[in-house]
């Protein structure tokens, strides 16, 4: 079909343009900064893997189970995102009045998807392969093969399950004018200046539209949260409780964290900074988290009254990991899922260096949410 | 009386290419100031400048005697500007839109300058009472453009700037809105800059008009001259084409 490519043409088309709207000493730090960053973490891959090689080799449960899962994991997680993107597209409300069917639509989609996966699944094939030669296992070749069939069938699976349901794309965009459910957040959103929750958190008119997915997020943090205070109070040890209510708190946060309105010239044109923006974004979401600690913490507290440091020291962690997070948050303002994986990987990339450097590499991480955090302040006020 | 609005040797642009230069521009509390410019011509870019949107490349701009660029938030209460209807925040209502707003100014949701306005209700006269509870995604591009004028008249700031937001109102609701600007100005409490493209409508609402070029103001018309080219019909609008084709052949 002659419409089959049209997908990747405005995909192209908005890369190119993005990339034109760059100044060119971005594009340059971008290409060097992040060549040079890319070739030094192969290197210290390379390095690591050597190391570790004897143990890797013979390791059956990571051959067997840990990477399939990983791979096919990271399939999905790509099919999921690369088809929404491709939807998106395909279901432009500029493309609207255009005489296509939507299979139509969803058949360029389709085409998009798959063949913006063909690159990636090359790439694992080629990183798989070549961490297998590496490490000295044998059949380097067919690891390579075998981890990009995985991850293949892990992006199709998704993709296609995407693709087969596009109403779920659009049910999201139509979800912006349609009211259901109470206005619950009017007392806590009046803070001024009022109702930037509801905007930031995109709730039709301040009411919550009640979802599978928020039901099933709340049941899995409040799950995760008992299994943590059960296993703090079986084991009177305040360990488990406190590293729950840590890693379930940073998630509820970054979860919960919404920074879009920062770009908006409602505010930007309006007498009213970027630190009182900020703060008052980051207001709902913090109550949130605090919120879900205090149960895990309250439980890691009661089965070891004596190791009280242990709690606390996981509360002041949690509002030092809020606040770089709510940095990322504000940089990536429009792409949170982005800010998310970009926090993570700065928190794994430090924790791996401390390793080898000591904690002097928190001073880096450091250095990077005040870079990150005065940049977006600048945007703020000069655009 | 006090310039609501200096603008001097004003340049701005977009990642360091000047769009707009050599601006300089005064306007007095009363003033309505008409803006015009074929497309591209820098009229929008102007008004981020002077909005704060867009950093200065040269130049300064103060609003009511506050510099913008040394005091962007105390300078920013001077003015209350229509934002683009695509710019709204389209899931909150038209209420908390002006709720965020009017708390954001410092001010009460209602607090408008209704009292220089003949007529009394603002929303009443804009017919926004049936949508003001609806979400703004719901709006059409003029109910859109009026939520975003009410919005700009909040806490009463002395100049109202509206950026081309006359283009998508109604009949009626485009005739209210000049009424109500010009019943503003008319107080000697507000001065008003107007882009529009339409340009008819400019003797008749301003009482003074600039034209841009090519990122600069090209040509002026004071509230005598203006008055003078309203009496002929079309006279204004054959003087403004004279002199686009003046520019574009140049």
């Amino acid at each position: 079909m002659r419409h089959d490519g049209l997908v990747l043409i405005l995909l192209w088309r908005e890369l190119v343009a993005g990339l034109r709207a760059m100044r060119r000493r971005d594009l340059a730090w971008i290409a060097l900064g992040g060549g040079g960053l890319l070739a030094y973490a192969i290197a210290d891959i390379v390095i690591a893997l050597h190391a570790a090689a004897p143990k890797l080799r013979d390791d059956q449960l990571l051959w067997m189970l840990g990477l399939p899962i990983t791979f096919a994991a990271l399939g999905c997680l790509a099919g999921n995102a690369m088809s929404r993107l491709c939807l998106s597209r395909a279901f432009a409300p500029f493309l609207k009045a255009l005489p296509l069917a939507s299979a139509e639509r969803r058949r360029m989609a389709g085409v998009g998807t798959f063949a913006l996966g063909l690159p990636f699944t090359l790439m694992i094939a080629m990183s798989a392969g070549f961490a297998c030669a590496v490490i000295g296992k044998p059949l380097a070749q067919a690891w390579g093969l075998g981890a990009a069939i995985l991850f293949a069938l892990g992006f199709g699976t998704a993709a296609l399950w995407r693709l087969r349901r596009p109403r779920l794309v659009l049910d999201e965009a139509a979800s912006q004018v349609t009211q259901v459910g109470r206005s619950w957040l009017r007392r806590l959103d009046r803070a001024r200046p009022s109702w930037l929750s509801s905007w930031a958190w995109k709730l039709p008119a301040g009411h919550i539209r009640p979802s599978w997915k928020l039901a099933a997020a709340g049941l899995l943090l409040a799950l995760a949260a008992i299994v943590g205070a059960w296993a703090s109070l079986a084991g009177h040890s305040a360990g488990p409780a406190a590293v729950a209510g840590l890693a379930g708190g940073i998630l509820v946060f970054m979860l919960g964290l919404r920074c879009q309105p920062l770009g908006s010239p409602v505010l930007r044109t309006a007498p009213i900074g970027f630190t009182h923006v900020w703060l008052r974004l980051v207001q709902l979401p913090l109550q949130l988290s605090l919120a879900f600690f205090l149960l895990p913490a309250g439980a890691a507290l009661a089965a070891e009254p004596s190791a009280w440091s242990v709690p606390v020291a996981s509360g002041l962690w949690l509002l030092v990991l809020n606040g770089a997070y709510a940095v990322f948050g504000a940089y990536f303002l429009n792409a949170p899922f982005v800010a998310m994986l970009s926090f993570a990987g700065a928190l794994a990339y430090a924790s791996y260096e401390t390793l080898e450097y000591g904690r002097t590499v928190l001073i880096g991480l450091a250095a990077l949410v005040f870079f990150l955090w005065h940049r977006t302040r600048q945007r703020y006020r000069n655009g | 009386m006090a310039e609501v609005l200096t603008v001097e040797a004003l340049s701005a642009g977009y990642r360091g290419r000047i769009v707009v230069r050599g601006i300089d521009l005064s306007l007095r509390r009363g003033d309505i100031l008409g803006l015009l410019g074929a497309n591209g011509s820098g009229k929008s870019t102007l008004i981020r400048a002077v909005t704060g949107q867009i950093p200065l490349i040269g130049g300064s701009v103060a609003i009511d005697g506050i510099e913008l660029a040394a005091a962007p938030e105390r300078a920013k209460a001077g003015f209350g500007l229509a934002i683009e209807p695509h710019e709204l925040p389209a899931t909150l209502s038209g209420r908390q839109y002006i709720e965020l707003v009017a708390s954001i100014r410092g001010c009460a949701p209602d607090d408008l300058p209704t009292d220089d306005l003949p007529g009394g209700d603002l929303l009443e006269r804009l017919d926004l009472r049936r949508w003001i509870d609806r979400p703004i995604a719901e709006y059409s591009l003029g109910t859109r453009a009026k939520i975003a004028i009410v919005a700009a008249l909040l806490g009463r700031p002395p100049l109202l700037i509206f950026d081309e937001t006359l283009n998508g109102l109604d009949p009626v609701a485009a005739w209210e809105v000049k009424r109500v600007i010009a019943a503003l100005c008319a107080s000697g409490r507000h001065a008003a800059i107007v882009s529009t493209h339409v340009v008819e409508a400019v003797p008749a609402l301003c009482n003074r008009a600039v034209l841009m070029a090519d990122g600069s103001l090209s040509q002026s018309w004071d509230a005598a001259q203006l008055a003078e080219a309203g009496r002929v019909p079309g006279a204004f609008e054959d003087s403004v084409m004279q002199a686009l084709r003046m520019r574009a052949a140049a």
